[in-house]
């Protein structure tokens, strides 16, 4: 009787360190995650502050909740316009990623042809590029062809450098599409157009929309090539904007802090809706890049 | 159905313009800035060969190689900064609950941000009069350890350091919790069978069973560490006195702004061949691990 007591109590005592101990990692995780958060949660009070009532009570929320610096920086850092570019470049090349790979994808993992190992091999290497060592020569070869500071020079490089990405997440995903499908299209007459563009396509819609989200955060937070290959002010896009405000405005920071959250909320709002295939997306594309 | 004739025709009209596109963009310019590298030249006018005066000129300059040691430093503080968070955070989170999918997200979200903005809010948290760094080690009573993060050069790597982490252990993660549910749960069973828990479970079963992933891990931090160019423009610009420049700053900075367009493509082939070097040594280095 008494063992069996004493027997429980014990048992019950571990419960209750367990239960403890695993309330005390929640709460160190929790911890974790508001640490992440802070710098975003700090980004948006700022940006709705004064700038004195940023300096005096800079960690708080603001006194008085204003939205001034967000209209100011719209106007001043041209964002409407940085928007606009950033919109144009990154759909265009997002729509020329996905065509180009998709198609290229469907050629690689079906036909067989003669140089077929060595444009594999070709767009295995160019995962391993670093972009950083192709500005320079970029640089040159474009203000020779005159596409320096246009969207060309950032929708043609952009789209290039995530093909391979996109090629080898649509081949291995056509590979798990039967064949047999397209046999049964040619037996009924259509040709590889037809196959490409009404049966293949629209079998490839979850990977489709993988490449698309990934070429989508990539090209829309890009900073290097529109640092290197724009220079004029109505064609640069927010990433490159936003830089140059912090330069331009060094000391209005609660200036910079409304145009930096102009910026986030698109990516924001979009990471709220569709954080699941983002998350995959990008894992996706980070272990085959 | 579509003749032989038809089918070359389709591969051709398919693959040409990826195939183009991809060798213009991304594999020619690597041969040019190897070609480029034996001259010097502004940029325009003519280019004079020097043979290899650029690599000498390169390999004698010191800062060249404290770019090349900071482009270590971050590899080294990405391997233990955020490969442990995250494989910690994994085995606590690998289940599917509410709470964890909460801390999951919020983790992961920095990753969506653009690099501009993870390097400007961060400037601000370092600012030596509002950042709240200094802020927060003052409260703890750590006075003495409050100093300019950015601008002090026995520090400012590590500064540096800190963001690039705080935004990439998202994939790591989930990346990890992706290789746990891999775990057979039989595995599991027969562990708890064998008396087998807590962190001895962890070091023998677990961990080996997700080995491979954890190299994998290790590949992307390298890689990663040689993106991270937009992080220090952005911060320090290199600076002060070039103390935070990298590879690709160091690139950036002696073209861009000196119109030394040769010199220039001789560092950007330094740095194809130093990513080279990395990932063959990555790749002897898994090999041998796994076999």
């Amino acid at each position: 009787m008494n063992l069996q007591t004493t027997g429980t109590e014990n048992a019950s005592g571990k419960r209750v360190i367990m239960k403890g101990l695993s309330g005390f990692v929640k709460l160190l995780l929790m911890v974790y995650a508001i640490l992440t958060l802070y710098p975003l949660y700090w980004l948006f009070t700022s940006a709705f502050k004064s700038n004195q009532d940023f300096f005096t009570n800079p960690y708080g929320l603001p006194k008085e909740w204003m939205t001034e610096n967000i209209f100011r920086a719209w106007e001043l850092g041209n964002m409407g316009r940085a928007m606009i570019n950033s919109t144009v470049v990154t759909i265009t090349a997002v729509v020329l990623t996905i065509l180009l790979s998709v198609l290229a994808a469907y050629v690689l993992s079906r036909f067989e042809f003669r140089f077929k190992k060595l444009v594999v091999v070709l767009f295995t290497t160019g995962l391993l590029i670093p972009i950083h060592s192709t500005l320079v020569p970029l640089f040159i070869m474009m203000k020779n062809i005159g596409l320096l500071d246009t969207y060309g020079a950032l929708i043609l490089p952009y789209t290039a450098f995530e093909l391979p990405i996109a090629i080898f997440l649509a081949m291995a995903y056509m590979s798990s599409i039967p064949r047999e499908i397209e046999e049964a299209a040619m037996i009924d007459g259509s040709g590889w157009w037809g196959i490409f563009s009404r049966m293949i396509l629209p079998l490839c819609t979850p990977i489709v929309a993988t490449i698309s989200i990934l070429a989508f955060l990539r090209f829309w937070n890009d900073f290097s090539f529109a640092l290197v290959f724009i220079n004029t002010q109505a064609l640069k896009t927010l990433p490159l904007s936003l830089s140059l405000f912090s330069d331009g405005f060094g000391t209005d920071y609660a200036l910079t802090m409304g145009a930096m959250a102009i910026a986030v909320i698109p990516t924001i709002v979009a990471y709220l809706i569709l954080q699941e295939q983002i998350m995959k997306g990008m894992v996706a594309g980070s272990i085959k890049g | 159905m579509p003749t032989a004739m038809r089918s070359k025709g389709f591969i051709a009209i398919a693959l040409l313009p990826a195939l183009l596109l991809f060798l213009i963009f991304v594999i020619i310019p690597v041969f040019w800035s190897a070609y480029y590298g034996f001259f010097s030249w502004k940029g325009f006018g003519d280019a004079t060969f020097i043979g290899l005066d650029n690599y000498i000129e390169m390999f004698k300059d010191p800062i060249f190689w404290r770019a090349l040691r900071n482009n270590l430093i971050l590899v080294v503080s990405s391997i233990v900064g955020q490969v442990p968070i995250a494989l910690i955070l994994a085995i606590v989170l690998f289940k599917n609950s509410f709470f964890s999918r909460f801390i999951r997200s919020a983790v992961f979200m920095p990753m969506v941000l653009s690099t501009v903005v993870v390097g400007l809010i961060w400037g601000y948290i370092y600012h030596p009069q509002f950042g709240i760094a200094n802020y927060v080690l003052e409260m703890l009573g750590l006075d003495s350890w409050t100093r300019a993060w950015l601008s002090d050069p026995k520090v400012n790597m590590l500064a540096i350091s800190i963001p690039i982490n705080w935004a990439n252990v998202g994939p790591y993660l989930v990346i990890f919790i992706a290789a746990l549910q891999n775990i057979s749960p039989e595995i599991h069973d027969a562990a708890k069978i064998d008396g087998s828990t807590g962190w001895n479970k962890l070091m023998q079963i677990t961990l080996p069973m997700i080995w491979s992933t954890v190299v994998v891990t290790i590949v992307l931090c390298i890689s990663g560490s040689l993106k991270a160019f937009d992080h220090v423009i952005v911060m320090t610009g290199g600076g002060p006195a070039q103390s935070t420049e990298l590879l690709a700053t160091y690139m950036y900075n002696s073209t861009f702004s000196v119109y030394r367009y040769g010199y220039g493509s001789a560092v950007s082939t330094m740095i194809m061949i130093v990513s080279a070097i990395l990932i063959a040594l990555n790749y002897f280095a898994t090999r041998r691990k796994s076999s």
